[in-house]
């Protein structure tokens, strides 16, 4: 992969509208609860998630004088560091011994490939809530269209519809996260 | 039939991707096929797409706690108090900044993490044992005390000011064991910085910070080095609550006690 570095300058005048600085708190309130969602589907333990979260957010916030809002969304970046932050967190506990009682150690994550479930879990943690919903009830749950339809009072037709274009959003955003960094 | 409305087409295909086609729509699919090609690479992509979902077991809908919150927005508080904001408790640090963004970002390699941390057992009977921390640790070499010497801004005052460093002396520890200590107050609880030289390399030690009601708060665990060590560990509680700092061994037993006065 080639990196090209583009003058911050590049494009920018003082007549131009100045990309938008990273406003942590608004940051959180917007994208936290997709990172955590994210972090804890991953992880399956809140404690370690909740501190994934605060230390993507720790690291944005340092390094928030380089965040460049022409280069990428604020939420395409969050993803980016809590990806890493979670990647981390997940080889340090699977090679770490946990002195932990069994009735609080965290729920095993079974799963032949740990890194593609990963992937997969960060690119449901995107989708839109109805979209993840869906998907999660047809192809995680196995619930039937008609099952989950009678569930939800959404007809069967547009629940295909929606499923249809959640996995289109899903594949395409697994096609932009390289699942071994 | 490719001049089908779009939904339909979506419709058809979500159907055969969860096995549920009619024989009605199952031959509608079909002709769709045959009219247009891109349906079938569609649903190979989509297809192999969903074979990997049921991999993700469940889904846990979660909201950010208040605590969570509150320790996102002492992150840009804390920093107005102190230059260097201190790591999630349960996880190391890594010191460099990230990258700047980029929607590749992501394919870079992450920043290794200076030392494994040792996560706390999670007994139950101790109080407040929600933020379950580890040490944050390098190893420092024969000059030692990095962490207590270095700069960490111009905050300075009295025991309890946010941000300074307020050293404290550790008593107790066998003589080839050398610790330098300090505390620094944040608004979200009690950093804990050590540089500690002499304990058995390879043997986990805790860090816990003693409350003046005496309840403890486990502050995390590091490993003993064959060279000086700097560690900074945290604890979710205030340092006017703090009444003293003991470093234990994994089974408990007292290596050494700081207690510090009350403020």
């Amino acid at each position: 992969m080639t990196i090209v570095a583009i003058p911050r300058a590049a494009g920018w005048s003082p007549m131009s509208e100045p990309p938008p600085a990273f406003d942590l708190r608004a940051a959180f309130d917007e994208h936290g609860p997709s990172l955590l969602g994210f972090a804890v589907n991953a992880l399956r333990d809140r404690p370690l998630a909740e501190d994934c979260v605060q230390e993507a957010f720790l690291r944005a916030w340092r390094a928030r004088e380089s965040f460049d809002g022409e280069r990428g969304s604020v939420r395409t970046w969050l993803f980016a560091i809590i990806r890493r932050v979670v990647l981390d967190a997940y080889r340090a506990r699977d090679r770490t011994p946990q002195l932990v009682p069994q009735h609080d150690a965290p729920e095993p994550v079974t799963s032949t490939d740990p890194l593609e479930r990963i992937g997969i879990v960060d690119g449901l943690a995107q989708l839109s809530a109805p979209h993840r919903d869906a998907v999660v009830a047809i192809h995680v749950s196995g619930l039937s269209y008609q099952e989950y339809s009678q569930l939800t009072g959404v007809p069967v037709a547009t629940l295909r519809t929606r499923v249809f274009y959640a996995l289109r959003a899903l594949r395409t955003a697994l096609d932009e996260v390289d699942p071994t960094p | 039939m490719n001049d089908l409305e779009p939904d339909r087409r979506a419709e058809l295909i979500a159907a055969a991707l969860s096995g549920e086609l009619t024989p009605e729509e199952g031959a509608e699919l079909d002709a769709l096929r045959v009219a247009d090609p891109s349906v079938d690479a569609e649903f190979a992509e989509l297809s192999a797409l969903v074979g990997g979902l049921p991999a993700v077991e469940r889904w846990d809908d979660v909201a950010p706690s208040a605590a969570l919150a509150a320790r996102i927005a002492a992150i840009a508080a804390d920093d107005a108090d102190a230059p260097a904001p201190a790591a999630a408790p349960g996880l190391a640090t890594v010191p460099e900044p990230a990258p700047a963004p980029d929607d590749r970002a992501d394919a870079q390699s992450p920043p290794a993490a200076p030392v494994t941390p040792i996560r706390s057992s999670r007994r139950g009977l101790r109080p407040l044992l929600l933020l379950v921390g580890a040490a944050a640790c390098v190893a420092v070499g024969l000059g030692g005390g990095a962490l207590l010497t270095a700069p960490r801004g111009a905050v300075e005052g009295p025991p309890g000011t946010l941000g300074a460093i307020e050293e404290v002396d550790f008593t107790g520890a066998p003589a080839s064991v050398d610790i330098d200590g300090a505390l620094v107050a944040h608004t979200w609880g009690t950093e804990t910085v050590l540089t500690v030289d002499g304990l058995a390399q390879g043997a986990a030690f805790t860090v816990v910070v003693v409350g003046e009601d005496g309840a403890e708060y486990e502050s995390g665990a590091f490993l003993g080095s064959a060279v000086p060590i700097d560690c900074r560990l945290n604890a979710a509680v205030l340092r006017e609550d703090v009444a003293a700092v003991a470093i234990r061994s994994l089974e408990g037993g007292q290596i050494a006690l700081a207690e510090v006065p009350s403020v």
